[in-house]
C-alpha cells in the first residue's frame, strides 16, 4: 500500500497550501513480532522531522503499529479515513479531517483529529500518483535504522499461507454469493453452476464460510472478510446484513434472489428476484443457456 | 488441568448502538438518541473465549466495560455468560480509543492481578481495533492481534494463530498478555435463564473516572484528541427493481436488464 499512502500523503500536504513535504519512511515490513520496533522507529523519524501526520495503510498490522505510535505520543488516530485535509476554522488550532463508514457502513462520520495525529487510510482510498499527475517532488525516503534488536515479546513460530485462494474475489468482475438460504451444503453446486455459466466466482455470506463452514472462509465477503468491487454482484439466499452489505457497496450492479421481499439485502441491490432459489437459480441457468444457444 | 496457579481473565466489552435497528431522521442523520444498544457483537467472541479458556484451565474471567449505568446491561449479559465478575469504568464523558484505553488501563492496575486480556478485533460501531493494542502499550505488555485460535502452553504462555490478510501467523507470548480475537474463533453461547438470574447477584466493582486520573507526579492523561464532526447516512443509490413473477419470466427479464446495463 506504499503507493497509496504516499498518494494520500500529497493531497494532505496540498490541503495545507505548501511548505510542507511527505517523507516516506521505508523499514523492516511489520511482522506480528515486530511491530512495535517498527513504530518505536516511526516515532523517532516523526519526532526528528516534527512531524504533523503520520499515514499508514489500514491493514491489521498498520492498525497495531499507529496504536502504539498514539500511545507512545499521546496522539489521536484517526482510522480508515479518506478525503483527509487540513482544516482550521475562527481562528482554532488546524485539524486533520476525514471521512470514515461507522455503524457497519451505513453511515459516513466525518472526524477530525487535532495535530499532531496518526491516521490509517484503507486500500483503495487513494489512486497512486503517475508519474505525470503531480508537480509535488517526489517524496524523500529515509530509511529507519531499526534499534538493536530487544528480544520479542511475541515469539514467531510459524507461517501457514493461507489455503491456496483458487479465487480471486477482490479482481473478479463476476461474483455469485450464497447465503443461509440455502439447506444443504450440496445445494451450492447451485451458485457453483451459476458463476461457471456467467464466467465469475463463487462468494459466501459470514454464515456460510466460518460458523457453517460449507465454504472457505477465503471466500467471506463483508466487513470482517474481504471488500469486492465486481460489475455484477449476484446474491442468492442472503439476507442482507449490514455486515455482508459493507463488503459489496462498491459493485456496479447487485442482484439478490430472496424469497423474503423484505430482507433488507433489496433494499440495497438493483435487480431482485422475489422467489425461491431452488426455483429462480435453475431457471436463471436455463435461460443462460438458451440464449447463449440462439 | 495442569495445577498450575488458576488463570486470570479480563475480557473488555463496548456496550455500542445496534447499528441494525439505527434509524435514519429526515435529514439523514442517525437518532442517537434512544436508539438500542447491547454488547458490541463480536465482544460476545471476546468473552465466549474467556469462559472457555476458564473453563479448560481454571481460573477467573473479569468483564471490563466503560461507559455510562447503561452498560451494566452488556455486563450483565457477560456475566451471565459465565464471567465471574465485572470492573465498570463510570464515564459519561466522550473519549477516543487512545483516552479510553488509558483509563481501562489504569482500573486494571487498580482493580486485580491478571494474567491475559482479551479484546475483539473491533466493535460493532467504529470497527478501529485500537483499543486492544493501545491497553497492550499502556501495560507495556506483548500483544497478539486477530487472534483465531488460542492453545494454553504448559510454561506460562499462550500460543495463538492470527489471522492475517496473506497468511496464518503462529505466534506465542508468556503471560500477562493481550490478545485480540476474530470472530471466527468461536460461536458465543447463549445463556440460560438461571445463567442470567444468577448473572445479577455477580459482584461488579465500579471505578469512577476521576478516580482513576493521574496523581501528581505521574504523566498527564491524553484528552480526547479525536472527535466526531458529523455522522451521515451512506447513500445507496441503487435501482431496486424487484421482479415478482413465475422463476422463468423473472429470470428472463434480469437477463435483459443485465444485458441492457453492459454486465454480461
Amino acid at each position: 500500500m506504499a503507493a497509496e499512502v504516499a498518494a494520500g500523503a500529497a493531497t494532505i500536504c496540498e490541503s495545507l497550501g505548501g511548505g510542507f513535504a511527505v517523507i516516506a519512511v521505508s523499514s523492516e515490513t511489520p511482522s506480528p513480532s515486530n511491530f512495535e520496533a517498527v513504530a518505536d522507529a516511526i516515532v523517532e523519524v516523526a519526532k526528528r522531522e516534527g512531524a504533523q501526520v503520520v499515514l499508514l495503510g489500514a491493514t491489521r498490522l498498520g492498525r497495531q503499529v499507529a496504536a502504539r505510535i498514539a500511545v507512545k505520543t499521546s496522539q489521536g488516530v484517526l482510522s480508515d479515513v479518506r478525503d483527509l485535509r487540513v482544516e482550521s476554522s475562527g481562528g482554532a488550532a488546524a485539524m486533520l479531517t476525514g471521512v470514515r463508514p461507522v455503524f457497519a457502513g451505513k453511515f459516513n462520520a466525518k472526524v477530525a483529529s487535532v495535530l499532531p495525529c496518526v491516521a490509517t487510510i484503507p486500500s483503495g482510498a487513494y489512486a497512486p500518483q503517475g508519474a505525470s499527475a503531480s508537480s509535488t517532488q517526489p517524496p524523500a525516503t529515509v530509511e529507519i535504522a531499526m534499534g538493536p534488536k530487544a528480544p520479542e515479546r511475541v515469539k514467531h513460530i510459524e507461517t501457514r499461507p493461507k489455503p491456496k485462494n483458487t479465487v480471486d474475489l477482490k479482481s473478479a468482475e463476476v461474483i455469485v454469493s450464497a447465503g443461509r438460504g440455502f439447506k444443504n451444503k450440496e445445494d451450492l453446486v447451485l451458485v457453483e453452476n451459476l458463476a461457471e455459466a456467467l464466467g465469475g466466482v463463487v462468494g459466501a455470506s459470514r454464515p456460510l464460510s466460518s460458523d457453517l463452514g460449507w465454504l472457505g472462509e477465503e471466500r467471506h465477503i463483508g466487513l470482517t472478510g474481504i471488500y469486492v468491487r465486481p460489475s455484477l454482484y449476484i446474491a442468492v439466499g442472503i439476507s442482507g446484513q449490514l455486515q455482508h452489505v459493507a463488503g459489496i457497496k462498491d459493485s456496479k450492479i447487485i442482484v439478490a434472489i430472496n424469497k423474503d421481499k423484505q430482507a433488507p439485502i433489496f433494499q440495497v441491490a438493483d435487480y431482485g428476484i422475489v422467489g425461491d432459489l431452488y426455483l429462480v437459480v435453475p431457471a436463471l441457468l436455463k435461460a443462460i443457456e438458451t440464449q447463449k444457444a440462439s | 488441568m495442569s495445577g498450575k496457579a488458576p488463570l486470570r481473565i479480563i475480557v473488555c466489552l463496548k456496550h455500542a448502538v445496534d447499528e441494525s435497528e439505527l434509524r435514519v431522521d429526515a435529514s439523514g442523520h442517525p437518532i442517537l438518541q434512544g436508539a438500542q444498544a447491547r454488547m458490541s457483537a463480536f465482544d460476545r467472541n471476546a468473552v465466549e473465549e474467556g469462559v472457555s479458556i476458564k473453563e479448560k484451565a481454571g481460573g477467573t474471567v473479569t468483564a471490563l466495560s466503560l461507559g455510562t449505568e447503561d452498560v451494566r446491561k452488556s455486563i450483565k449479559e457477560a456475566l451471565a455468560m459465565g464471567c465471574d465478575r465485572a470492573i465498570l469504568v463510570n464515564s459519561s464523558k466522550y473519549l477516543d480509543a487512545l483516552a479510553t484505553s488509558y483509563y481501562l488501563a489504569r482500573a486494571v492496575q487498580r482493580a486485580a492481578p491478571y494474567d491475559l486480556m482479551i479484546c475483539s478485533e473491533g466493535a460493532s460501531d467504529t470497527y478501529d481495533g485500537l483499543v486492544g493494542p493501545m491497553l497492550a502499550q499502556w501495560l507495556d505488555l506483548p500483544f497478539m492481534g486477530y487472534v483465531r485460535r488460542t492453545e494454553l502452553r504448559g510454561d506460562g504462555s499462550l500460543q495463538c494463530e492470527l489471522a492475517m490478510e496473506e497468511s496464518v501467523e503462529v505466534v506465542e507470548a508468556r503471560f500477562p498478555s493481550v490478545i485480540s480475537v476474530v470472530s471466527e474463533i468461536n460461536s458465543p453461547r447463549y445463556p440460560t435463564l438461571l445463567q442470567i438470574m444468577q448473572a445479577s447477584k455477580k459482584p461488579i466493582e465500579e471505578f469512577p473516572l476521576d478516580s482513576l486520573a493521574p496523581g501528581p507526579g505521574e504523566a498527564a492523561a491524553p484528552e480526547a484528541a479525536v472527535r466526531v464532526l458529523d455522522t451521515t447516512a451512506q447513500s445507496m443509490s441503487r435501482k431496486k427493481i424487484l421482479f415478482e413473477g413465475s422463476p422463468e419470466e423473472s429470470a428472463s427479464k434480469l437477463l435483459e436488464a443485465l444485458k441492457s446495463e453492459g454486465v454480461l
